[in-house]
């Protein structure tokens, strides 16, 4: 599987890990609040099961070592969509 | 005060072996010093470095020599740039900030590296076996630097010639990178 890195062009899926759903990124901030536990429970554990275009986060260990979001069909696995994690996450408004 | 002295070895011993259209050799004139850049003063950095050694900082996976060549810089992060330069000291780090003077984060890493260059006209066809990105004369040109995967292992290569690349891998896995660039040159030549 080849992936079409932002910055660098097409690499092998090889040099990359995998995390999981683009919704870690939401980590709740409320961490202060009593009803903070059901949305820590909600982040942490329970997840869609998507069959069709999945958006996950991948890790480019053997490169950069830049996070991506990757769009990924997960029924041919064709992957329509690359961004570095860092625009995403600030185009949500979070981090600096 | 001891009666002996301690000497410095490079991680290969120094090893050359010539191929018909291939050598392995290793590098032992070089240093390397990890650059980081504050996010704040790409700019600062940028300024400082034309004006002491007239670099500028490369774009992705790409390098640029200071006017006299001594110095070669590589980018394969946004905000960091490696060092590539001649120097056998074991004052890298201070040498290099010396004569870059600009306001970055510098480390020395050139003794956690095993640096080896292969080099010759069959070069490539010795490197495809091991190597998984495009190696092809025009898509990785001369100047161009990536980090990839060799034997399973982070390995950085560049091409600094024609027909000459710089393989780095970490120093423990030298002797092993250096095995499986002799296996492959020994199935394709």
């Amino acid at each position: 599987m080849i992936i079409n890195h932002p910055l660098l062009g097409p690499r092998d899926s090889e040099e990359f890990v995998y995390l999981g759903s683009t919704d870690l990124i939401n980590r709740p901030t409320n961490w202060e609040e009593e009803a903070s536990a059901e949305d820590f429970y909600q982040y942490q554990y329970i997840r869609e099961n998507i069959a069709g275009d999945h958006q996950e986060l991948w890790y480019h260990e053997q490169g950069d070592q830049s996070w991506l979001v990757v769009t990924r069909n997960t029924l041919t696995h064709e992957i329509t969509n690359v961004e570095l994690a860092q625009d995403v996450s600030r185009a949500m408004g979070r981090g600096k | 005060m001891t009666d002996y002295e301690l000497l410095a070895e490079s991680p290969l011993g120094g090893i050359e072996i010539e191929l018909d259209g291939f050598n392995i050799t290793e590098v032992t004139d070089k240093s390397l010093v990890m650059v980081a850049l504050p996010r704040d003063k790409f700019k600062d950095v940028e300024s400082s470095i034309d004006k002491s050694c007239g670099l500028k900082l490369p774009e992705m996976e790409n390098s640029i020599k200071s006017k006299d060549s001594s110095i070669t810089l590589w980018r394969l992060q946004k905000n960091q740039v490696l060092a590539f330069f001649t120097y056998e000291g074991n004052d890298a780090e201070s040498h290099l900030s010396g004569r870059l003077s600009a306001p970055a984060y510098y480390t020395d890493q050139s003794d956690t590296w095993a640096m080896i260059r292969v080099s010759g006209e069959r070069s490539r066809d010795v490197l495809e076996r091991i190597c998984p990105i495009d190696l092809s004369p025009e898509v990785f040109s001369v100047g161009n630097v990536s980090r990839t995967v060799m034997e399973h292992i982070g390995t950085i290569i560049y091409r600094d010639a024609d027909d000459s690349y710089v393989l780095l891998t970490m120093r423990s896995f030298g002797r092993s990178m250096l095995h499986a660039i002799e296996v492959s040159a020994d199935n394709v030549l």
